[in-house]
């Protein structure tokens, strides 16, 4: 139907329409007269990051009268051209849900409930809470439990504080259960942590092959990008290898579907087909790598969850030296057929992924996060994908990038890149090291030895002490443990145990419930900040409104607890005016070592920088030639930061090993936890948006629609989930936006009402302590 | 297109009220018993001006694009489809992923009520040079490069819609006034 025709036919809508809009049109003159006449222009518009995902999008602000009424997608934004995702748009509401925590709150004398105290009583409280338990149980008992929504200030004064101050190396991060093993994978391999490669792959690639990735929800902004670039170029591909069908599948140009843990034995068959088919890139293999294998004994190993050791989960891998050939001999084992048995995935698929590998005409970018780093043998996945890469020479270059996707908006930048793990110092720095600490200390301008050598507590770790008392002060801050940690039953307490308990927080959660003192902390562009992306691009924003009430930023409230405890040192810098000097110094951690991030003033210019930024300049692509300025050859890649491994990437033999935990006779299912596009985390921002919170208002269980008959459920149904450690009951979705295979189900984490990790095993990574969220055994019982 | 069955949609949303200048019969938008203006409407199934809507309907099991394309279509049974107004934004098409800003409302509920005002939409018109002069567009011309999805057709409503949908190189005459700022630099 043409347009004219079009118009003519509904000339009897017109009419009502026009009819209706004369009503229409007086409602819009009130609306006028009441406002003023308010719109965009009337708005003062500033930049930040999102404050939700690893993806970094740049956002425009408009604020009018101290509050923030609209936000938009940046459209001079190069990471999200003027595109945001629905968490995104709904930003502002974020700050506003009406029961944010305002004023410090101290648990009452008879455990129950919260009184209001002054900022001042709350400071010296800390500052008196963590100089007791210093002073009589010694370093290792007092902790930081940080998190990589933390701006770069947040994060580097808690390690400057705790490192430096207070001569503990107990700080770690929720990022510990999200990104540690891309994070051990990238160190083993490249003695450097971080991707090589950059949101520029989304149009350059060809073939993007996404491992346990469900990228339409967790990176909706990039996967817009790669469905624009198949748009343009149809013959891109997008390849899902995942455990169930999500939204990203709908997409796809192939679905591979691996059995839960599979995914070692796939990659490693892709590899033998590789070496078998002759498609190494021996130039560039004899030029760059050198070949590494670890112990691979399984009862050597372990899980870490259950056992006489698991209480002190302390595996460490040891690296030994290896070839190509013992490497073929290694693949050997791991053909089609024998592959295909422990996956479920044809042969015909294990072959295609290889041809997809193997081409040199088509560039290949892999993508990954939660399903390859929440895995008991997670950094063993993260190198075996990176093999992939550099067997095949395809690293490096625009379009041929490993390329691994963070969750959290910091957790690059704040985690990674300020080193706020138990065994790190900035600029990919160690404790364990001794000139590593001499650096840290003579930046410091502390006494040499300040520093301890251990490395402290990881994440579960951290909680564990807690619970068996050795932990007896902890400060949380922008995380919400008592939701995430997995097989939570383990880590319950109630208050007046003789520990004490400090969340930062901005809204109410189960973690405010479990703690001894609240304090109320600025959210977002509440508060200057700094935030490091997925891509290396560091972002800085300025505090565009005033927190609500008496909230202050993490930072500060680490500041000022650090000075009552006689550590004023640490921080000497004017009270109205620290951000740029205590970023200046943190940044002369990297200065010269690859690490260089863009000063303060220019980033304050500009929508991010990716270092290394040499000469103000950003990289692209790091060690290759032409792109990154520590590559002085003229063409080709060179892996400058492996000093230990001769300059060269090393490429990892890691064998197939079992889950912690299979399905059985007596629970059957495997559970899969994940998140939603929808809700952030925990949900304790998100949820307090209207529209989000109406678009997924409680968790629910995905179930096969064959499960579900077989159970004799219908959808809405609420049944039972039960594994070994816990019990919940859910409503059951069928064929919703996710589908998981016969015998899988699938939760979401995000509502604190329905806790899927009192169901969850705490088996962990042998070598990054991430742990696995993505596989246990439970049962499904009608109610 | 079934001319009866939408006489009788439109008979069921909006009551004709043939109101000539001065003439009211319905009550006032907003007080009880009245329909809802657009302008209402509008404004309910967005957080701010700016925002995405959310989606007003439950999903009908097809592509959101087969009723929402470039031009309103009347839905036999169903109604008017507003047509897609990001025709041209550039990296968004008919392959994009429309729930990735759109979702759908399941409840009515809120988990902890919110305080949120956002920004109202700016129902000021566009500026003219002189009375026969092309107004500006008061606008961000972003996401919305389908100019005729909200001024023109049927589903535009009277006070915004063109005289000469037949001109469809709009931003020949119609320029958008600059509103993006900037960053807001310095302490």
């Amino acid at each position: 139907m043409k347009r004219r025709d079009f118009l003519k036919t509904t000339g009897v809508v017109g009419a009502a329409v026009a009819a209706f809009s004369c009503a229409d049109q007086q409602e819009a003159n009130r609306l006028t007269a009441d406002r003023q006449g308010l719109g965009d222009a009337d708005l003062t518009w500033g930049k930040a990051p999102c404050r939700y995902c690893g993806t970094g999008c740049g956002v425009e602000v408009g604020v009018k009268n101290g509050k923030v009424l609209a936000v938009r997608g940046d459209e001079a934004s190069p990471v999200n051209r003027g595109l945001l995702c629905v968490k995104g748009y709904h930003l502002p509401a974020m700050l506003y849900g009406e029961d944010r925590l305002k004023y410090p709150m101290l648990r009452n004398a008879d455990g129950k409930g919260f009184s209001q105290i002054s900022w001042d009583e709350a400071l010296d409280l800390v500052a008196r809470k963590y100089q007791e338990t210093l002073d009589q149980h010694g370093p290792e008992a007092v902790a930081v439990y940080g998190s990589g929504q933390w701006t770069v200030f947040d994060g580097y004064a808690a390690l400057k504080w705790i490192k430096g101050g207070m001569r503990s190396n107990n700080i770690d991060p929720n990022a510990r259960l999200c990104m540690a093993s891309a994070v051990m994978g990238f160190l083993t391999q490249f003695q450097s942590d971080e991707p090589m490669g950059c949101y520029e792959d989304f149009e350059a690639g060809d073939d993007f092959i996404m491992w346990g990735n469900n990228m339409a929800e967790m990176h909706p902004v990039l996967f817009s990008r790669i469905l624009e670039t198949k748009r343009q170029r149809p013959g891109t591909r997008v390849i899902d290898i995942a455990t169930r069908r999500t939204p990203t599948t709908d997409y796809a140009d192939m679905y591979v579907e691996f059995r839960p843990g599979s995914d070692l034995a796939l990659a490693n068959g892709i590899l033998h087909l590789l070496f078998e088919n002759d498609k190494l890139n021996r130039p560039f293999i004899n030029e760059n790598l050198i070949f590494k294998r670890g112990i691979e004994d399984l009862k050597q190993i372990g899980y870490g969850c259950y056992g006489d050791d698991a209480d002190r989960y302390t595996f460490k891998d040891k690296a030994r030296d290896a070839s190509l050939d013992e490497m073929r001999a290694f693949l050997a084992d791991y053909t089609p057929a024998k592959v295909s048995g422990i996956s479920g995935v044809p042969e015909a698929q294990i072959r295609s992924l290889a041809e997809l590998y193997g081409d040199r005409d088509r560039g290949t970018v892999s993508m990954w996060c939660m399903g390859v780093n929440q895995h008991v043998r997670g950094t063993w996945m993260n190198n075996l994908i990176t093999d992939l890469h550099l067997v095949t020479g395809k690293i490096s270059r625009p379009g041929n990038n490993p390329l691994s996707l963070t969750g959290q908006p910091s957790a690059c930048g704040t985690v990674r890149e300020v080193g706020t793990l138990s065994n790190r110092l900035p600029a990919d720095m160690v404790v364990t090291k001794k000139e590593h600490r001499d650096k840290a200390e003579k930046i410091w301008g502390l006494p040499e030895g300040t520093i301890p050598s251990k490395p402290g507590y990881h994440a579960v770790d951290m909680f564990r002490a807690l619970a068996r008392g050795d932990i007896k002060t902890i400060w949380i801050q922008t995380t919400n443990p008592w939701v995430t940690i997995p097989n939570l039953h383990r880590i319950k307490r109630t208050p007046g145990d003789g520990r004490f308990v400090i969340v930062s927080e901005i809204y109410p959660t189960p973690s405010t419930e479990a703690a001894d003192l609240i304090l109320p902390s600025a959210a977002w562009v509440e508060r200057e900040g700094v935030f490091g992306n997925t891509e290396r691009r560091t972002q800085q924003w300025n505090k565009l409104v005033e927190p609500p009430g008496e909230a202050r930023e993490d930072a500060w409230q680490i500041i000022e607890v650090a000075k009552r405890m006689g550590m004023a040192h640490l921080f000497p810098w004017p009270e109205d005016d620290w951000h740029e000097p205590m970023f200046e110094e943190y940044r002369s951690f990297g200065l010269g070592t690859g690490k260089d991030l863009a000063s303060y003033q220019q980033l304050r210019l500009t929508r991010g920088l990716r270092w290394p930024v040499v000469d103000g300049k950003e990289t692209r692509y790091r060690y290759a030639a032409e792109h990154d300025p520590y590559v002085k050859k003229k063409k080709g890649v060179h892996f400058y930061k492996a000093k230990d491994y001769g300059e060269r990437a090393a490429v990892w033999l890691r064998p197939y090993h079992p889950p912690a935990e299979e399905p059985d006779a007596e629970y059957p299912f495997w559970l899969c936890t994940g998140r939603l596009l929808e809700h952030w985390h925990t949900g304790s921002m998100t949820r307090r948006v209207k529209q989000l919170h109406q678009a997924v208002p409680a968790a629910y269980v995905e179930m096969n629609r064959v499960d579900a008959q077989e159970l004799g459920v219908n959808p809405g149904d609420g049944v039972r989930l039960v594994s070994r450690r816990g019990r919940i009951e859910l409503p059951v979705r069928v064929d919703g936006r996710g589908k998981p295979p016969v015998g899988t189900v699938f939760v979401p984490f995000f509502d604190e009402t329905r806790l899927i990790n009192e169901l969850t095993l705490d088996a962990m990574d042998n070598i990054s302590k991430e742990p696995d969220y993505k596989k246990c055994a439970i049962r499904v019982e009608r109610v | 297109m079934n001319v009866r069955a939408t006489g009788a949609l439109a008979a069921v949303l909006l009551p004709l009220c043939a109101c000539g200048p001065g003439e009211e019969r319905l009550p006032v938008p907003g007080t009880d018993g009245a329909l809802k203006s657009a302008a209402m409407v509008r404004a309910e199934l967005r957080a701010y001006d700016g925002a995405p809507p959310v989606i007003p309907h439950m999903g009908f099991g097809m592509t959101c694009t087969e009723c929402h394309n470039p031009i309103a279509i009347e839905v036999p049974g169903i109604g008017l489809a507003p047509p897609y107004p990001h025709d041209g934004t550039l990296g968004l098409s008919g392959l994009s992923r429309c729930r990735q800003c759109h979702v759908f409302a399941r409840t009515a509920g809120v988990f902890v009520a919110n305080g949120f005002v956002g920004l109202p939409q700016d129902l000021r018109h566009g500026q003219r040079l002189n009375e026969i002069a092309p107004p500006t567009i008061p606008h961000k011309v972003f996401m919305r490069e389908n100019c005729l999805a909200c001024h023109g057709g049927a589903t535009a409503r009277e006070e915004i819609r063109t005289t000469h949908p037949e001109r469809v190189q709009c931003r020949q005459c119609h320029v958008e006034v600059n509103t993006t700022t900037t960053l807001a630099l310095g302490g």
